[in-house]
């Protein structure tokens, strides 16, 4: 049969020279305004238009006079795409309607334009695009605004220039178009610095997202929706035990056009992806696997039952990120007035993001090009040339809108996949995991067992705090160069750098060492420590007798933003004006991460004895919130992203085999379940923080925190309820 | 067995030729047809990423056999600017600005538009999305319902 190619087939490289042919003079913008031009802005998504002029690495204007600006950070729901694109609005005076915005190329020369200013690589990870790109992209925006000022006198010298709105200039008499002058502004010497705007005429408006109209049209392209002419599509077969390797696979089957050894799989290539997965699940019987050594270690109850060993027992040497105070935790815990000694146990999660994984490549014996959705644009090249052979020079990778990217789309499994199977079959490649194999092979969040002992005086005050994290740890798991933290000191984030008033507290980390493989999951050492902290505060407040929030407030009294938080988040939900509703109960929590801070109000009900959880009241402190709607839209996904991992979130391993397949056994939360998401933005004019993770880690502690106040059940182990599936009601 | 069908997506008459007339309406929009807008969830109903209107009702397409779907009118995310219902949806999406990362959103208004095609109104629609969304648009999706 023939694979007819659908009417928005992208055409590889042949469009990029169209969308941007003009690339005047950027030796001399080039290095202030970023390094390189955007020779290769094309990703999946380009649609033919108006022919467009770059100025720097950041921007094309074409002719229309519409500004496009191209965004290191990949696109994955969080909104960078337009927050972005806001600060280059702001600086150059534009028309919201004029701004369009699209993923940058990816480079491979260092240094790369495109890397986060913040860590110098091309990585979407940590909610740290806006706090990395924050002034450096306004900068660039700033002296792009100067060249093109300094063009418009070029061309008519009035001395009069000035910026006005809409994409243009003026002398008070004439104006130009941007349009008019970017290619005159190309090649003047740009200005070392720039002043920056003082408005707010766009950083900080609610204004509405650029990707929003193609993705009510379908017309958004996700890595899954690549077309390329002559394209092939493939499946892939795992081991069904973690960890396992090809032995032996047949050399073909019915339906199948290739199959490709990828040592740790099988890929299946076909005429569509149907008829691959159909393939692959046929001859998935017939491969014969090499298991690793120590199945019988790959075991989560057995992991558990190590980590509560290791919580409770006398360690010589446990790594200790953080002792402070001059009095010993321990003989401060023993003079406490009240005191509690917790143990907090969660388990490990999957990603399921809503787009399975895959990857488009075409691989050449000179070239490759391949269309990923990637959180880890750094790793993409050096990732193809491993492959290949390839010259770094010779390889284009480009981005595409993600379907959810929770950390995953950080790795490189997939996209080394779809790299070999391209290669081996010599046509454009789609691989395609089927949602199984993408339960059955994610990287996992680690699983965690947490002791917290604490202790108030006679005056309710916090004397000490004596914590312990046993978990799997993600770098010592990934064998991490010195130097790339190999201690994993993320493994106790969420619980070092507290700012609440603690004299003595020693926080330590005990690794708990599996073969599991584990992942960056949506706010990563929070996830979990958050969990820990925050209920163990409420647990020793209800010892001391006080108020959670009000204990909060005097522990927190020292950090004017933290106040800030609490404060309003008791507005917000009414916390102090009185009780809430009859039948239920309200619930806080705190943190100070992701350079924000949160505060949590959930307000439950009992549900025939399970918890419903009605209403979620949100106060953050982002410092400049760049836009308000899109923050809102951050807290309501995170509410519901910590909502199903604490209700129903875990993933069992029996001799290495997960025990989630698809979303029938990993509960996600339905619309009807949804609680109402208040907001309370705290005014700030503070450097921009993270909130896309900052969110998550706060939902799991309000809520346990509110169900213990309904019912006096302290829930200390999540998930809430597991091995729960969404035929539960 | 190879064949060709005839089927009728977004109004359009359109030739697919597929291996077999088992092979889902999903894959065929999105590999045969190029229509990539309908998406892959979790392939057994759940989710709601693949949903079609199939005359006028919400259909997931990720089960619905290719050769079921012939002599019927399909409508995808692509076909929803042509409709009327559909052209009504979609700015309500734009106006409460639903998506994140947008995977979810063709099944979501599809569904929408199906709910709506079956004379249902406001939260009349939002009991009936089951649709999954990861992201957790679903206040914005309530929302947005309340003015269809």
């Amino acid at each position: 049969m023939t694979t007819s190619v659908g009417r928005r087939a992208v055409i590889a490289g042949g469009a990029t020279a169209l969308l941007v042919p003009v690339a005047i003079g950027l030796s001399k913008s080039a290095s202030l305004l970023g390094g390189a031009s955007p020779t290769d802005g094309a990703s999946a998504n380009a649609a033919a238009g108006p022919q467009a002029a770059a100025l720097g690495a950041y921007l094309k204007i074409d002719t229309d006079n519409n500004v496009t600006i191209l965004i290191g950070p990949t696109e994955m729901g969080q909104g960078i795409m337009t927050g972005l694109a806001q600060l280059v609005a702001e600086e150059l005076m534009l028309t919201w309607t004029q701004v369009r915005a699209e993923h940058s190329p990816i480079v491979a020369t260092s240094p790369n334009p495109y890397a986060n200013p913040l860590f110098g690589a091309q990585f979407t990870g940590g909610s740290t695009s806006m706090r990395g790109w924050y002034l450096p992209l306004r900068k660039a925006a700033a002296i792009a605004r100067d060249l093109l000022l300094a063009a418009a006198e070029a061309l008519t010298p009035t001395g009069a220039w000035t910026l006005a709105s809409g994409g243009q200039v003026t002398d008070g008499v004439h104006s130009y178009r941007f349009a008019d002058l970017v290619s005159t502004a190309a090649t003047l010497t740009p200005p070392t610095s720039a002043t920056l705007a003082t408005t707010r005429n766009a950083i900080g408006q609610r204004l509405p997202r650029t990707d929003i109209p193609a993705k009510v049209t379908g017309a958004a392209v996700f890595g899954i929706d690549v077309q390329v002419p002559g394209m092939l599509y493939a499946a892939v077969v795992h081991c069904p035990t973690l960890g396992g390797t090809v032995a032996s696979m047949p050399t073909s089957s019915r339906g199948a056009l290739a199959l490709v050894n990828l040592g740790t799989g099988v890929g299946v290539v076909s005429t569509d992806t149907w008829s691959a997965q159909r393939a692959a699940d046929s001859i998935a019987s017939s491969i014969k696997w090499t298991l690793p050594q120590n199945t019988a270690a790959l075991d989560s109850p057995s992991i558990a039952a190590k980590g509560l060993s290791l919580v409770a027992s006398a360690i010589e040497t446990p790594r200790v990120y953080e002792q402070a105070g001059g009095i010993d935790p321990a003989a401060a815990l023993a003079g406490a007035a009240a005191k509690i000694d917790a143990t907090y146990q969660l388990p490990y999660l999957a990603h399921a993001c809503m787009e399975v994984l895959n990857c488009t490549a075409v691989v050449t014996a000179t070239s490759a090009e391949v269309w990923a959705p990637t959180q880890a644009q750094a790793l993409c090249i050096p990732t193809v040339a491993a492959i290949t052979g390839l010259p770094p020079a010779a390889i284009t990778v480009h981005t595409t809108f993600l379907g959810g990217g929770l950390g995953r789309k950080f790795e490189m499994d997939f996209v080394t996949e779809a790299v070999k199977i391209a290669k081996q079959v010599g046509k454009p490649v789609k691989l395609t995991w089927s949602r199984k194999q993408d339960f059955q092979n994610d990287k996992y969040r680690p699983c965690a067992t947490i002791r917290v002992q604490a202790g108030v005086d006679a005056g309710k005050a916090m004397s000490a705090l004596l914590y312990r994290n046993v978990s799997p740890s993600i770098n010592i798991q990934r064998n991490s160069s010195p130097g790339n933290n190999p201690e994993d000191t993320g493994a106790v984030a969420g619980a070092t750098d507290l700012p609440y008033a603690i004299p003595s507290r020693r926080i330590e980390f005990v690794p708990n060492p599996a073969d599991i493989p584990l992942g960056y999951w949506r706010s990563v050492g929070e996830s979990y420590n958050t969990f820990a902290v925050e209920s163990a505060i409420d647990e020793l407040a209800l010892a001391a007798g006080a108020d959670p929030l009000a204990f909060r407030r005097v522990h927190l009294s020292g950090d004017p933003r933290a106040l800030g938080v609490i404060n309003a988040v008791d507005a917000l939900s009414g916390w102090s004006k009185g009780p809430p509703p009859s039948g239920s109960a309200r619930g806080v929590a705190f943190l100070k991460g992701f350079g924000s801070y949160i505060a949590i109000v959930a307000q439950v009900s009992n549900s025939g004895g399970k918890v419903k959880v009605s209403k979620m009241f949100c106060a953050i402190d982002c410092g400049v919130a760049v836009n308000p709607d899109q923050i809102e839209a951050q807290m309501q996904g995170g509410v519901v992203h910590g909502l199903a991992a604490t209700l129903w979130g875990q993933v069992i391993f029996n001799k290495g085999v997960p025990s989630v397949s698809n979303f029938s056994n990993y509960r996600m939360l339905r619309l009807s379940e949804m609680p109402v998401v208040s907001v309370s933005i705290v005014p700030s004019e503070a450097a921009p923080g993270g909130v896309g993770e900052t969110g998550v880690p706060c939902v799991a502690p309000a809520v346990a925190n509110a169900w213990a106040k309904l019912t006096g059940a302290r829930v200390r182990n999540l998930p809430f309820y597991p091995g729960a599936t969404m035929g539960d009601g | 067995m190879s064949s060709t069908l005839t089927l009728n997506v977004n109004g359009v008459a359109r030739t697919a030729t597929v291996s077999d007339s088992g092979m889902p309406l999903l894959w065929v929009l999105r590999d045969i047809l190029g229509l990539t807008g309908t998406k892959y969830g979790c392939g057994i109903e759940v989710c709601g990423a693949c949903t079609v209107l199939v005359n006028g009702k919400p259909e997931k397409s990720c089960e619905f056999d290719v050769g079921s779907a012939v002599g019927k009118k399909i409508v995808t995310v692509e076909g929803l600017a042509d409709d009327a219902d559909g052209r009504k949806a979609q700015a309500a999406w734009i106006t409460n600005q639903v998506p994140q990362c947008g995977y979810c959103q063709p099944g979501m208004l599809v569904a929408t538009v199906g709910a709506m095609k079956a004379g249902h109104h406001g939260s009349e629609i939002a009991s009936e999305l089951k649709n999954i969304c990861v992201c957790g648009t679903y206040q914005r999706v309530s929302k947005a319902v309340q003015t269809l």
